[in-house]
This record gives structure tokens, C-alpha cells and sequence, in this order.
């Protein structure tokens, strides 16, 4: 008797709690790679759906922070919105203080968030690049590497980044910054905190 | 008391309640009394040939005189019968006998009734086992008839120290089983507990070992996994017998019981010994493996496409994404679907003639298989996963009924609560087989309860030299019970 | 419940071992912001000697042939029964003092969706199963979550390699006194296993006094190797999340390749599960030396019904999150109470 009351309530909660809560692979909707930049005076956060098409399938965010960015696309474009497998977060490098000071904070509390994350700076060109191509992000992340191995002081994932702003004892750090003058090119860029 | 040859075949007859192949053959001795003798058989059960020539023959041909009863009887289990295996028996032992293939002499006024050994049924000759083939090894496997079975273990094992001990089991059946083992290596305590086990084994009829191994399972531990070995080869019985373990040979049935069986043993082969260490080494590594991805795999792929599609590599998550959507069942009911139906065509891949069976087998995997995936029913990737696990249970294949029911169970698990459930599922099997017992010796042996010594014949076989230096008697694995 | 046999020692004091390094599993901002690396080994030192400080009057009751639930059964029925209640309130404790940092981590961060109590159920469930089947098996269990520990660890350690900075100013000794009781205090956590060692002890047989001395010492090198990356890899990144080891999961990597928070999951999953099972066998065994399913049933729904209240109400999981009350309660039964059977004990045998 004992036996059975215990199988029952090893059942019931399975029965109870239901599928309900899973994102099934088909429906979800993993990001790929992130960017934000200036347009027409207020920021734009482009979301990358990750995909095998020639073209990356984007969606366009107008918000004042990630946080809000991220609610809008999750509520209005991509219902199942997971940031999980994020690899590169793009910042245009006008927009670079603004970004550091809210989203880098915002995000470093988001256990969603992969810390691991290729975080660069970019001009605009090279944010255009990657709106076209798919093929321009696998460029960047090689270039990443490359400059990380010639460069070790530069900071190319997101956990470093954020530790290097976050280190009350340093007045500097490093960041690798794209560019698209003919093609996609990676040099490092010194930030100043203050 | 003396018996009479007439009351017996009266008793015999009722008893088999005039059954066609009971075989009464009475004749008169050459003697001044004239006594009376019968020969009893079941038709198709003895070598007729060989029992005219050593019995009834020389029975009809020698001249008794004015020999008493006794001295009759005496002559004849002496003198006159030319059979090799001659037994004295009594009335309540007939039945059994004839029933085995003896012919049974009754004589007039004597005391005990004789046994001649002149079996002569038609019984499968000795082969290969289609279950157990090794590359390296004997092609001899075990066969029906117990006594050709004993023959192929002593012929193996030429040592007094090997003994049979015959027990009889099934009220109806009375079938004949057989314990194996060596006097010197076998624990007296596991015999005892095997002894008692088979004793209350109350079936009516016993007609394979499978009847026979749930009774000799521990009382109170789990029956998901077979504490009970089961081989058809006479070289792995005699292995084992080296280790203390017990045979216990089933009359009509090629299976060979194999007590205690250990949760390792399943991962070793009579091939193991025979290759190279590095070489068996990485057999059981790949085997070990195969005994996970077959649990595992499809739950694995269930929790990751229904809960935490991003731990899919980029590439897979794509392709896999891409080709679930197009099917209409959610991703846990196509996986089951999928085991299920594979299962069912297993089964009727191993009812039908095998002339029959390449024709399953392009129907199944080419018609239905092909065609589910085109038509949209079921994805492609769902489809390899099912598949590569099936073929991976078949690596371990005497773990294939547990590793069925466990891929089942984790599927829906996997499908309920996604890799979380599959942890808790893992780490309530895991406790069911740590208490696991086979009889006394914990299942989990080598690997839990640890023991570097025993660890030497696990996932590595070391050498020879190392292995011969002393054998490990399963009793001495470490927490068996003792009395 | 089936009688046990007596198992290795050996074995039992990696099972504890295993629960011991669970605390640092589930480490929720315990820890003083402004000590340094070196500062907190120090402390960790000094707790972990006071650890085995608590394992020595259960030693001596060892030696004897004895635990702490056999030498109840000589005493007065009132003096056992009292005994027993503060016993089974304090495993009760325990086990919802693990139990609530869990759920809330797994719906925190791993499956946001999901309900606690019906996590806590479910795990309650399955480690009722256990407990049902003896300290022995979940020892043997233990095994092979020592093996998977060893391989998180390594997934861990190795993944965070490159991400590690050395600080030489985090090497230097720093803290207050404040920071020493905080953080010592938190480090005392793994008393509670001196508990379970008082209690389940007269089951095992080749006890030795090094073996919890070997115990301690691998938990202090898995706290320290924690500790390390979670300051030298991980970083101020570490501070912004609760459950920081789990922040280290998800920061390792080799490369392009990550997601070792569930290979993490599964440990805490498996150390929490493990932990529970042997607080209701000790439990059960508290009230009859035997165990029975129904006693383990009904300490694992009063243990389901404090964790429903400490979930559901600020005020009670404060009580429940207090690693002070913890030590002080572990004290109590893995010193204070032992130490006055063994000086009765001595009396009687004198």
C-alpha cells in the first residue's frame, strides 16, 4: 500500500505540471548576435535570429536600453525570444558611452545573458555589412580571435568587458573596434572611463 | 516388497490415463518358472535398435534355469543387460525415468526395477549460438538435452571438482535442472540460498530457464535489471564457474542460468579474452558508451528540443528546427511514436520467416520510414536519433529489455521536465540499482561498492599474467552477504 | 526499510564529503564584499579546523562501537524521546535550509517557469525512494556523483583557465573582524555533515581518524578552487548574480564551446537529492532504528510543508537562510550532546 501512495505522488506532479511551459525548438527563437546603434536620434536595437540564409533575418528595435528592447521585441516581434546562445553583441561606437554605462550594467545581471558573448565596437559600415550578409559575422568573429592572439590585453568577451569597466582600480581598457572601409577589418581601441 | 509385473503396467496404464505413446513391452523369461518381465518406454523417446541389442535381445536369448527372483535380477543387472547405464530404481522413480528417454525393466518378484540408459530422441545437434558469437572463440553453444549439455561443460572443465547436482522442478513437467559448479570455488552459503530458492519454486511447469530465473532473483530489490545471467555458450559457463558463480542447467533449453551476475559482466565478452587488452579495452569503452546513448540519446534530444533548444550546436539547431517544424506532433509524442513503432517492427522482424525478412525490413525502413519523413509525419532528425539509439541497444544486447523500458521512461520524463527530470530519473535508477542485490553480491559490484582489485577485469582487461595471478571469487566481492 | 549491513567508512565519509562541497554549490552572496582571496582561505582554514573540532566527540563515540542513536537506546524513554525530537527538528531544518536555496536557484536561473513547491516535491519524492533504501545505497550512490563531480570540476576549472586574472592585490591578506566571523561563519556550514557522522556512523565499520581529516581537506580545496575562479575568473561579474558558482558554469568555456550550467544542474540537482535522502534515513533511523516507509513519508511531507511556509513568507525563510542558526543547531547536535554521552559514558565505565 505504502508503494502505491509513493508511485501516486511521484505521478501526480508529473501528470500536473503539463508541457506547458516548454519552447519547443520550432517555435523558439534564438538570437544570434545583437546590435545597437543611432538612427534618426534615438537607439536602435537590431535582434539576429539565428539562421542559414544568405541574408540574416533581422528585427529592428527603436528603445531607449536594452532592457527596453528586449521587452518590446520578446512582446511585438519574437514571442519566444531567448538570448541564450547569443555570440556578438555589436555597439556602434558613437553610441559607446550611452550603451556602457545602461546596458553593459543591465545586462551583467541577466543570468539569460551569455557571458561568453563577443562584445565590439563597430562603425556604421560595418553594421551594414552585417545586416546583408551572414557571412560578415563569421568575419568578425575570426578577426576577433586573431586580434585577441595579437592583442591579449584587448577584451573580446563580454565577462572581460564588463570586468574591465567594472574595476574601480583601472582608468582604461581595451575593446577590439570593427571597421568597413572595402572589407571588415578589427584594430583595438583604448577606452577611457572617464 | 516384490514387485509384480502386472500390477505395475495396470498402475502405469491408469496413470497415463491411456496415452498413445506409452510403450509396454511384455515378454516371458527362458526360465522353469516362466517369469514374467516388461520393458516400459515412450515411443520416440529411446533408440530402439540399441535397446533390442543391449536389452531385449539378450533377455529373450539367456536361459534363467531354476534362478530365484533375486537371482534372476542379480543376473540380469550383472551378466545379461549389455547397456552401459544401468539404474536400479523403485516404482515412484518410473515415471521420471521413462519419461527421460530410459527403458524401465519390471520383473516378476523382484525387489527394485531396473533403468537402461538407451536414450535415442531426436534433438538438435550441437552449433553456434545465434545470440553469442564471437570471433575468436568455440562455435560449440549449449542444446536441448541436458546430458549432451553437462557433456560440453566436463569436457572442458576434466576436473572431479566439477560438480552436477540434479534437482527436479515444475510439479507437472518434473523437469530436470541441473546446479553446476565447482567444489573448490563456489560459496556453500550461495549454494545453500540457490538450493532453497529453486526449492520453492512452485510452478507447475518449468519448460525454459526464463520460468526459473525470477525465482532465484533477491526478494526486495529491483527487477528492472536481471540479476540472473543467461548464455548459450559452454566457454563462458565454465569462465564463470572458475569464479564461484553457479550454472544451473535447464533440461529442454540451450539457455544456461548463470547466478550471481554482476552489473559489469554485461559489458564483457568470451572475445575480450582472447584479443588484446588495449583491444578489449576500448570494446567495453565503446560498449559502455552504447549502453548510454541507447538510454539516453532520444531523452537527451527530447529535453534539448522541447526546453533548452540552445544547447544544439548552431548547425544542428538549425537543420533540426527546421525539420520539426514541418511535422505536426510535438517533439515528445514523435519521439515515443517513433520508439514505439520501431519496437513493434523489431518484433515482427523476429516473429516472421526470415525468408520473409529483408521484406520487413525494406518495408519498414524504406516505405514507412522514407515515406513519414517525406510526407512530413515524422522528421528526419527525430528519425536518426530513434534509430541510433536502437542500434546501440543492441551493442549490450542482454541489457536490451531494461534499456527499452528506461528509454520509455526517460522519453516522457525527458518530454515532462526537460534535462532536469532526466537527472532525477537517472539518480533514482541509479539508487534502485545500488540496492540491488544478486543473491547477496550488490549488482553494482567493482564500481559500487568500489574495489580497485576487482577493477582489473572491468573497463580494462589486464593481462593474463596479472588475471592468473589469483582468481577473485565472486563471493569475496566486497559487502556480500554472509550468512 | 532493510536492515543494513555495515558499510565501508571510507565510503560514508565521501558521501559527506559530497554534501559538505554541496554548500559552496549553492553559495548565495554570503560572503564579505571586501576581504581578499587569501583573506577568505584564511578563514576557510580556520572553519574547516573547527569542523573537525565537531567530528571529534562522535570519534570518540565511534571507537566505542557507538553512534549517537545507539547509545539513545540505553537511556530513559523521556531523555530518548527529547533527544530524538531535537534530532529530527534539526534534520528537518537542514534539509529545508538546502532545499530553499535550491528551488529558488533552479527557478531563478535555470527554468524561470517553474514552480518551487513543485520542484521541491518532486525532488522530496524521489528522495523518499532513497531513504527508504538505506545510508548504504545512498553511499554507493555516492560514488558515482563523486564521479560526476569530478568531471563538472574539471568543466568548470578547465573552462574558466582562460579567463582567469591574476590579481596580485587579491593575494594579500585583508579583512576585519567582521569579515572573519561572516565568512567563517558561512564556511562552518559543513558541521552539519559532523551531524549526519554522529548519527549513521555505527553502521560503517574501518574507521580511521584520518578520514574525515582527508574529507575536510578535499572540501576546503574545492571551496578554495571555487573561491579562486569565482575571484580571479569570473570577477566582479560574479557579484552582480546570486549563485555564484553557477555564474562560473555558465562563464566556462573551451573555445566556442559552453553551457556547462546544466552539467552544473546536474550536480546540485544530485548533491541536493543526495543530501535530503540521508537526512530522512537519518531521521527515520532517529525514531526507529530500523526505518520504515511510513516515518520516512511523513518527514518528507513536514519537510515539504516548512519549505511550502519558508517559500511562501519573507519572515520564514529568513530563519531558514541563517547560516549562523545552522552552526549553532549543528553544534548543539554534533558536539554538544555527544560530548555529554561520552562523559557519562566514561562515568559508567569507570
Amino acid at each position: 500500500m505504502p508503494k502505491k501512495v509513493l508511485s501516486l505522488l511521484c505521478v501526480l506532479p508529473l501528470l500536473l505540471s503539463g508541457c506547458g511551459n516548454s519552447h519547443q525548438i520550432e517555435s523558439a527563437a534564438i538570437i544570434e548576435n545583437v546590435s545597437v546603434e543611432e538612427k534618426d536620434g534615438q537607439l536602435l536595437y537590431t535582434f539576429y535570429l539565428l539562421s542559414d540564409s544568405e541574408t540574416p533575418e533581422a528585427v529592428g528595435v527603436p528603445a531607449d536600453s536594452f532592457e527596453e528592447a528586449q521587452g518590446l521585441a520578446a512582446r511585438q516581434y519574437i514571442p519566444h525570444l531567448s538570448l541564450a546562445k547569443l555570440e556578438l553583441f555589436l555597439i556602434q561606437k558613437e553610441v559607446m558611452h550611452e550603451i556602457m554605462q545602461r546596458d553593459i550594467e543591465y545586462i551583467s545581471t541577466q543570468a539569460s545573458f551569455s557571458p561568453v558573448a563577443y562584445v565590439t565596437l563597430c562603425d556604421s559600415a560595418a553594421l551594414e555589412k552585417v545586416k546583408k550578409s551572414a557571412h560578415a559575422q563569421e568575419t568578425i568573429e575570426k578577426q576577433l580571435l586573431l586580434c585577441k592572439s595579437n592583442h591579449p590585453e584587448v577584451n573580446i568577451h563580454y565577462l572581460s568587458v564588463f570586468n574591465s569597466y567594472a574595476d574601480s582600480r583601472r582608468d582604461c581598457f581595451c575593446v577590439p573596434y570593427i571597421t568597413a572601409e572595402e572589407e571588415l577589418k578589427v584594430s583595438k581601441l583604448m577606452i577611457h572611463k572617464d | 516388497m516384490n514387485y509384480s509385473v502386472k500390477e505395475i503396467t495396470e498402475r502405469l496404464q491408469a496413470q497415463f490415463a491411456g496415452s498413445a505413446d506409452l510403450s509396454v513391452r511384455q515378454f516371458t523369461l527362458k526360465s522353469k518358472a516362466k517369469r514374467s518381465a516388461a520393458l516400459y518406454t515412450i515411443e520416440g523417446m529411446v533408440d530402439k535398435e540399441g535397446l533390442a541389442q543391449s536389452s531385449l535381445n539378450p533377455l529373450l536369448v539367456y536361459d534363467f534355469g531354476s534362478q530365484t527372483a533375486a537371482q534372476t535380477y542379480q543376473t540380469i543387472l550383472h551378466t545379461v543387460l549389455a547397456s552401459s547405464d544401468v539404474t536400479e530404481i523403485t516404482e515412484e522413480q518410473l515415471i521420471a525415468f521413462i519419461t527421460s528417454g530410459f527403458a524401465v525393466l519390471a520383473l516378476d518378484g523382484a525387489e527394485k526395477l531396473l533403468a537402461i540408459g538407451v536414450q535415442g530422441y531426436a534433438f538438435r545437434g550441437v552449433s553456434e549460438p545465434e545470440s553469442e558469437v564471437v570471433q575468436r572463440g568455440a562455435r560449440e553453444g549449449f542444446t536441448e538435452p541436458l546430458r549432451v549439455n553437462m557433456s560440453l561443460i566436463r569436457r572442458r572443465i576434466k576436473s572431479p571438482d566439477l560438480v552436477f547436482e540434479q534437482l527436479t522442478v515444475g510439479k507437472t513437467s518434473q523437469t530436470q535442472v541441473m546446479l553446476c559448479y565447482l567444489k573448490s570455488a563456489a560459496s556453500p552459503y550461495l549454494l545453500k540460498k540457490l538450493r532453497q530458492r529453486i526449492g520453492a519454486c512452485n510452478l507447475e511447469t518449468v519448460l525454459a530457464s526464463g520460468y526459473l530465473a525470477e525465482y532465484l532473483e533477491d526478494p526486495h530489490t529491483s527487477r528492472l535489471f536481471s540479476g540472473v545471467g543467461i548464455s548459450e555458450r559452454p566457454d563462458t559457463v565454465c569462465g564463470k564457474l572458475t569464479e564461484g558463480r553457479i550454472a544451473v542447467i535447464v533440461d529442454g533449453t540451450p539457455a544456461v542460468i548463470i547466478v550471481p551476475r554482476l552489473f559489469v559482466e554485461e559489458f564483457q565478452g568470451v572475445d575480450d579474452y582472447s584479443n588484446r587488452t588495449y583491444y578489449a579495452a576500448l570494446i567495453r569503452v565503446i560498449k559502455s558508451l552504447s549502453f548510454g546513448v541507447s538510454v539516453y540519446l532520444p531523452a537527451v534530444y527530447t529535453a534539448l528540443a522541447q526546453f533548452h533548444p540552445e544547447y544544439f550546436p548552431s548547425w544542428i539547431l538549425i537543420k533540426t528546427a527546421r525539420s520539426l517544424s514541418q511535422t505536426p506532433l510535438p517533439v515528445t509524442l514523435e519521439v515515443l511514436l517513433i520508439t514505439f513503432v520501431y519496437e513493434i517492427m523489431k518484433e515482427a522482424g523476429l516473429r516472421i520467416p526470415k525468408s520473409l525478412g529483408h521484406a520487413v525490413s525494406i518495408v519498414g525502413a524504406l516505405v514507412i520510414g522514407e515515406s513519414a519523413v517525406t510526407a512530413g509525419i515524422i522528421s528526419s532528425s527525430t528519425l536518426m536519433v530513434v534509430a541510433t539509439a536502437a542500434i546501440c541497444s543492441y551493442v549490450t544486447s542482454p541489457l536490451y529489455p531494461p534499456v527499452t523500458m528506461l528509454r520509455f521512461v526517460f522519453i516522457t520524463v525527458a518530454g515532462l521536465l526537460g534535462l532536469w527530470g532526466i537527472v532525477l530519473a537517472s539518480a533514482v535508477v541509479l539508487i534502485s540499482l545500488c540496492s540491488k542485490t544478486s543473491l547477496g553480491v550488490p549488482y553494482l559490484s567493482s564500481l559500487s561498492p568500489f574495489s580497485w582489485r576487482t577493477m582489473r577485469d572491468v573497463f580494462v582487461r589486464a593481462n593474463w599474467k596479472t588475471l592468473s595471478r589469483h582468481t577473485i571469487k565472486v563471493q569475496n566481492f566486497t559487502e556480500t552477504e554472509e550468512r | 526499510m532493510r536492515v543494513e549491513v555495515k558499510f565501508s567508512s571510507k565510503r560514508f565519509l565521501l558521501t559527506l564529503m559530497l554534501c559538505a562541497c554541496s554548500v559552496i554549490l549553492l553559495q548565495n552572496h554570503d560572503l564579505s564584499r571586501d576581504a581578499s582571496f587569501t583573506f577568505r582561505l584564511l578563514c576557510l582554514a580556520a572553519a574547516l579546523l573547527f569542523c573537525f573540532g565537531c567530528y571529534l566527540p562522535s570519534v570518540f563515540l565511534r571507537k566505542r562501537g557507538e553512534d549517537i542513536l545507539s547509545v539513545l537506546q540505553s537511556r530513559p524513554k523521556w531523555e530518548r524521546w527529547l533527544i530524538t525530537a531535537f534530532y529530527c527538528g534539526y534534520f528537518r531544518y537542514t534539509a529545508v535550509y538546502f532545499l530553499l536555496p535550491y528551488t529558488d536557484m533552479f527557478t531563478k536561473k535555470y527554468y524561470t517557469e517553474a514552480s518551487p513547491c513543485l520542484i521541491a516535491l518532486l525532488l522530496l519524492c524521489c528522495c523518499v525512494y532513497a531513504a527508504f533504501k538505506g545510508a548504504n545505497v545512498i553511499t554507493r550512490f555516492g560514488i558515482f556523483l563523486f564521479v560526476l563531480a569530478m568531471v563538472t570540476n574539471v568543466m568548470l576549472f578547465g573552462g574558466s583557465l582562460s579567463s582567469l586574472q591574476m590579481d596580485a592585490d587579491s593575494l594579500v591578506p585583508r579583512g576585519t573582524l567582521g569579515d572573519f566571523l561572516r565568512d567563517a561563519g558561512y564556511f562552518l556550514t559543513p558541521c552539519f555533515t559532523a551531524v549526519l557522522f554522529a548519527c549513521l556512523s555505527g553502521y560503517t565499520r574501518n574507521f580511521r581518524l584520518r578520514q574525515p581529516l582527508i574529507a575536510l581537506g578535499f572540501t576546503g580545496l574545492k571551496y578554495a578552487l571555487v573561491l579562486f575562479f569565482i575571484t580571479f575568473a569570473v570577477g566582479e561579474y560574479a557579484l552582480r548574480q546570486d549563485y555564484q558558482t553557477f555564474v562560473l558554469s555558465r562563464a566556462a568555456h573551451f573555445g566556442s564551446f559552453s553551457g556547462f550550467e546544466s552539467l552544473y544542474m546536474a550536480l546540485a540537482t544530485m548533491s541536493v537529492f543526495m543530501i535530503i535522502a540521508l537526512l530522512l534515513c537519518a531521521m527515520a533511523k532517529a525514531v526507529n532504528r530500523n526505518g520504515s516507509l511510513p516515518v520516512i513519508v511523513l518527514f518528507a511531507a513536514s519537510v515539504f510543508a516548512v519549505h511550502f511556509a519558508a517559500a511562501n513568507f519573507d519572515s520564514a525563510k529568513e530563519i531558514f537562510n541563517s547560516p549562523s542558526l545552522l552552526n549553532l543547531l549543528s553544534v548543539i547536535a554534533a558536539v554538544v550532546i555527544p560530548l555529554f554521552y561520552l562523559i557519562i559514558g566514561r562515568k559508567r565505565y569507570a
